[in-house]
């Protein structure tokens, strides 16, 4: 399992401009990391993506896009999976 | 300084949907401060159950990785989830389903008020 999210996080980091990725599970316990990436964040992304989720309890799981002048940080859940890429604009 | 005290750990106990209390005692597990909302489970909250603790340190360290820094226990409908701080010892209890992860953040907002009692406790 280590070695296929190892993988799916080499693909994700070697994209142009995502210098850092967290895998994150239901429980908001840190998955994986990979990059300039903190594994401490693990359990905010996770309540982000439940939080945004409330909104409307009807859809799919949103896309919750955060960005300042120079990074962004796209957050998606999928079933029980949370992942969170960090990339510079 | 009880009250300031309380009331951070009040607000943090709100800011996460299913936490139902935070709770530091010394290393015999006697609270010394508790912030608690209707649904916490008496039982979690008597000194047998958090000196246990201790006990589960020690043995833990005995592995061979180092001393143990948090315990996490999860049941059927409750999780608890417990931080080294010794002389303290932080208990979050908290829902099956409520978020570990972001309980186990609360850590490095709980430092200062840690070093604040830690120094009350080393004195007396």
């Amino acid at each position: 399992m280590e070695k296929h999210i190892e993988r799916v996080m080499d693909d994700i980091i070697s994209s142009p401009n995502v210098f850092g990725c967290v895998f994150v599970d239901h429980q908001g316990l840190c998955l994986g990391v990979k990059g300039d990436a903190s594994n401490e964040s693990a359990g905010i992304i996770g309540a982000i993506a439940d939080q945004a989720a409330k909104l409307e309890p009807q859809s799919q799981p949103p896309i919750i896009v955060m960005e300042d002048d120079t990074k962004s940080c796209i957050i998606h859940r999928n079933g029980t999976v949370t992942g969170a890429i960090y990339k510079t604009n | 300084m009880a009250e300031e005290i309380r009331k951070i750990l009040e607000q943090l106990l709100n800011s996460i949907s299913g936490l139902y209390c935070i709770l530091i005692s010394d290393r015999d597990g006697v609270p010394i401060i508790m912030v608690q909302n209707d649904k916490a489970p008496e039982l979690a909250m008597k000194p047998a159950f958090l000196s246990t603790f201790g006990l589960a340190i020690d043995r833990g360290s005995k592995l061979g990785l180092g001393k143990p820094k948090t315990l996490i226990c999860s049941y059927s409908q409750y999780q608890v989830i417990q931080m080294n701080k010794l002389p303290l010892i932080v208990t979050f209890i908290a829902s099956d389903c409520c978020n570990t992860g972001y309980i186990l953040c609360l850590e490095t907002q709980l430092e200062p008020i840690l070093s604040n009692l830690t120094l009350v406790v080393t004195e007396t």
